[in-house]
């Protein structure tokens, strides 16, 4: 057996420097050299723990050795059985909860990177043009996935793969859902998420664009036109505080201050012609990956960023990576406030009030609970505020399909084949109100097969 | 083609029409509702009032503005938009309100103000009042077609060079006095809301505005066109975009629109000198 290797080989990185200056993904990627070597310290665990904490079960054991092998082509073909986009999941699941959390290595130095092997192959898979060889049996009925974000995407390949007619609503003018709109350049480039994206169109998936079901599709003619309905919406639309103030200038939920920035190029601007103001002082309220994402952005746009969360960085719930890459970034990070006002002047927020927390008793899923300290409000001064507090379903879809059974704030019910009513399956964040791209990509895949099922027996 | 522009027609000096292929939003457009249009690959998306929609064409009224407006006004017959996407929004209710002024003072108003008195005239038992204002005789336009879809015709130019001098507000006060009103549909400057807004709340009328807030995706998801509702928060997109007058927080919302006024301008400075260039 080879000798142990205790440390990873480091991914190298875009400078700090230079990252300010752009909006260039941070990672730069593992050449094939150091990618074999990488993936040559695993240890082939027997039991392979990696795979079962997987929300899709790659085989990771068996990827990886076929890439310490130098068989790409192999390697990349065993994660596409599980994983119909590597180069995307690679870069944004949280591994450290996942595979990399159970990695036996792990225990007694670091785990084996698999998420940078995971996207080191998909992006070398992209590169030299190699694609799985589908032979698919064409079946005649057809099934409408509503929303081209990760759910709907993973749901649309198996679908495919089955041999059904599968048509992709979805409501913007490009595809890929929260992958499109929400993660950013630095973290996710958009020419990967496009040529993912290209390979469902090359199994035979017709994706519509701009067509919002209940807006200018019905999901009457969805029922009539297609023999199931996948629903797989996300969870778009923003939560905000609820705190006086939230209507001046200068104060954004985090869609919109990603959305501008992601989906129309806000930093190009006005090159592109969707501007964004960021001040000179940022504040950013939540600690999530879309807090990180936000409180990034707005550190490229030349701002002064603080974090605002009323727990403490431990339990901060963004990716490792994330919150590491902030606090690189010179991101100031402001533990256990809470926010109760913001205070404004002509029109543009001038503050915030902020309370300080203390942690309290555990909470239902053992993060203590935070708990405000009386009389300790104090003021901070700010130009721009983020809230990235949570998103919820959008109503827009929901109130044109009052037959959906929902759960509290929009949540789609299902039952544990993902069946919400007759002919009708959701999965992703539309079921979970907010979770990740992987799980998303779980519940797509399974949703994808009972509708296999109930299609079988109809 | 898809989204390609089959007729543009100046309105006045600053107004003009573009009518567009569009099957899809043409077929489901009702009055009230709005679309959103894109001109190139890095363009914004902009929410655009229909007038109306017909054999697959949607008609908008654009006044040249900001940069989007400018440059669409330079696209010719035959040129395609890179996207029109819609209907968006909620459409009004068409039902029974009796004599119901439907009243604008801008190019997006002057639009809705079309759509909404055709929609309502079709039902039994409404009589439609459509007032128009205009600064001078020289800009005016639509007064046939609204004519032809309304019962009554009212145009006020605030230079008094033809029909009623004055504002549409100084003909409704009329009326209201007369008790002749039995609701109001208004769309136009947010600014005239504030006072439309008081005048018909003296005579307790109910008064429907469309409003104008910055949006972003327009389909609920930025929170960018947030407006307060008797006190509610509430995304014009998805929940209007036209309120109850009596309801709306227009302070805010007169805020709200100033935020990227001096982006709008960078924008439009930038497109001028690549024009220059070229």
């Amino acid at each position: 057996m080879a000798k142990m290797v205790k440390t990873r080989v480091p991914m190298p990185e875009l400078s700090v420097e230079t990252r300010l200056k752009t909006f260039n993904e941070v990672p730069l990627g593992y050449t094939e050299e150091q990618a074999i070597s990488e993936a040559k310290r695993c240890l082939q665990c027997k039991d392979a723990p990696c795979r079962k904490d997987c929300p899709v079960h790659i085989d990771v054991k068996g990827f990886v050795k076929k890439l310490a092998e130098g068989q790409f082509k192999e390697a990349f073909l065993k994660i596409k059985e599980d994983n119909p986009i590597p180069a995307i999941a690679g870069r944004v699941c949280p591994q450290e909860n996942q595979c990399e959390g159970t990695c036996t290595m792990g225990k007694a130095g670091d785990p084996i990177n698999i998420g940078k092997l995971e996207s080191f192959l998909g992006d070398w898979a992209m590169r030299n043009g190699v694609k799985e060889e589908l032979v698919i049996e064409e079946k005649d009925k057809k099934v409408a996935v509503i929303g081209s974000g990760p759910s709907g995407i993973s749901c649309a390949v198996d679908l495919r793969k089955y041999g059904y007619k599968v048509t992709v609503f979805e409501a913007l003018h490009k595809a890929g859902g929260v992958l499109q709109y929400g993660i950013p350049e630095f973290r996710l480039p958009k020419k990967v998420v496009d040529e993912e994206l290209l390979y469902l169109q090359n199994i035979g998936v017709d994706i519509r664009l701009n067509s919002i079901i209940g807006q200018n599709v019905s999901f009457k003619e969805l029922q009539d036109e297609y023999d199931a309905i996948y629903v797989g919406t996300g969870a778009g639309a923003p939560f905000f505080v609820g705190i006086s103030g939230e209507g001046l200038n200068g104060v954004y939920s985090a869609n919109e201050f990603l959305i501008r920035t992601n989906l129309m190029k806000a930093y190009n601007f006005p090159e592109y012609d969707t501007p964004l103001v960021v001040g000179k002082k940022v504040g950013v309220i939540g600690s999530g990956n879309v807090a990180m994402d936000s409180a990034r952005s707005a550190r490229r746009f030349g701002a002064e960023v603080y974090i605002l969360y009323r727990r403490t960085k431990d339990y901060c719930p963004a990716r490792e990576e994330e919150l590491r890459h902030a606090l690189e970034e010179g991101i100031h990070f402001m533990e256990l406030v809470a926010p109760t006002r913001i205070f404004g002047e002509n029109g543009w927020i001038k503050g915030i009030e902020l309370q300080r927390m203390k942690l309290g008793k555990p909470d239902k899923d053992g993060r203590p609970r935070p708990e405000k300290i009386e009389g300790s409000e104090f003021i901070m001064e700010l130009d721009t505020l983020v809230e990235a507090i949570g998103t919820t379903p959008n109503r827009l879809f929901l109130r044109t399909v009052p037959e959906l059974k929902t759960s509290s704030h929009g949540i789609i019910a299902v039952d544990d084949k993902l069946m919400n009513t007759e002919g009708i399956f959701a999965g992703g964040d539309a079921i979970s109100g907010g979770a990740t791209v992987i799980q998303a990509l779980g519940e797509g895949r399974k949703a994808a097969k009972s509708i296999h099922e109930y299609l079988s027996k109809s | 083609m898809e989204h390609e522009i089959v007729r543009k027609e100046d309105l006045n000096q600053q107004d003009y029409l573009i009518e567009v292929r569009a099957p899809d939003v043409a077929k489901k457009f009702r009055a009230g509702q709005f679309a959103v249009l894109i001109t190139n690959p890095k363009g914004e998306r902009v929410p655009m009032s229909i007038q109306k929609a017909e054999n697959g064409n949607v008609v908008m009224f654009i006044k040249k503005l900001g940069k989007t407006s400018v440059e669409l006004y330079k696209y010719k017959v035959g040129d395609c938009l890179e996207n029109l996407i819609g209907p968006m929004g909620n459409p009004i209710e068409v039902k029974k309100y009796g004599n119901v002024a439907v009243c604008s003072d801008l190019v997006c108003g002057h639009a809705e103000n079309y759509a909404i008195s055709k929609a309502l005239s079709a039902v039994e038992g409404n009589h439609v009042i459509s007032m128009q204002t205009f600064p001078s005789k020289d800009m005016m336009y639509l007064e046939e077609e609204l004519r032809e879809v309304s019962d009554e015709y009212y145009i006020t130019l605030e230079d008094g060079s033809y029909g009623i001098k004055g504002h549409y507000r100084d003909v409704l006060k009329q009326m209201l006095e007369q008790g002749k009103i039995d609701m109001v549909f208004a769309g136009g400057h947010t600014s005239g809301y504030v006072p439309l807004e008081k005048l018909t709340k003296a005579y307790n009328v109910p008064t429907m505005v469309t409003l104008r807030p910055i949006m972003v995706d327009a389909t609920g998801m930025c929170g960018s066109c947030r407006v307060f509702i008797d006190g509610e928060m509430k995304l014009a997109c998805i929940d209007g975009p036209i309120f109850d007058a009596h309801k709306v927080n227009f302070d805010y919302l007169l805020n709200r629109v100033q935020m990227f006024k001096k982006q709008e301008t960078i924008a439009t400075e930038h497109y001028n000198n690549k024009m220059m260039v070229k």
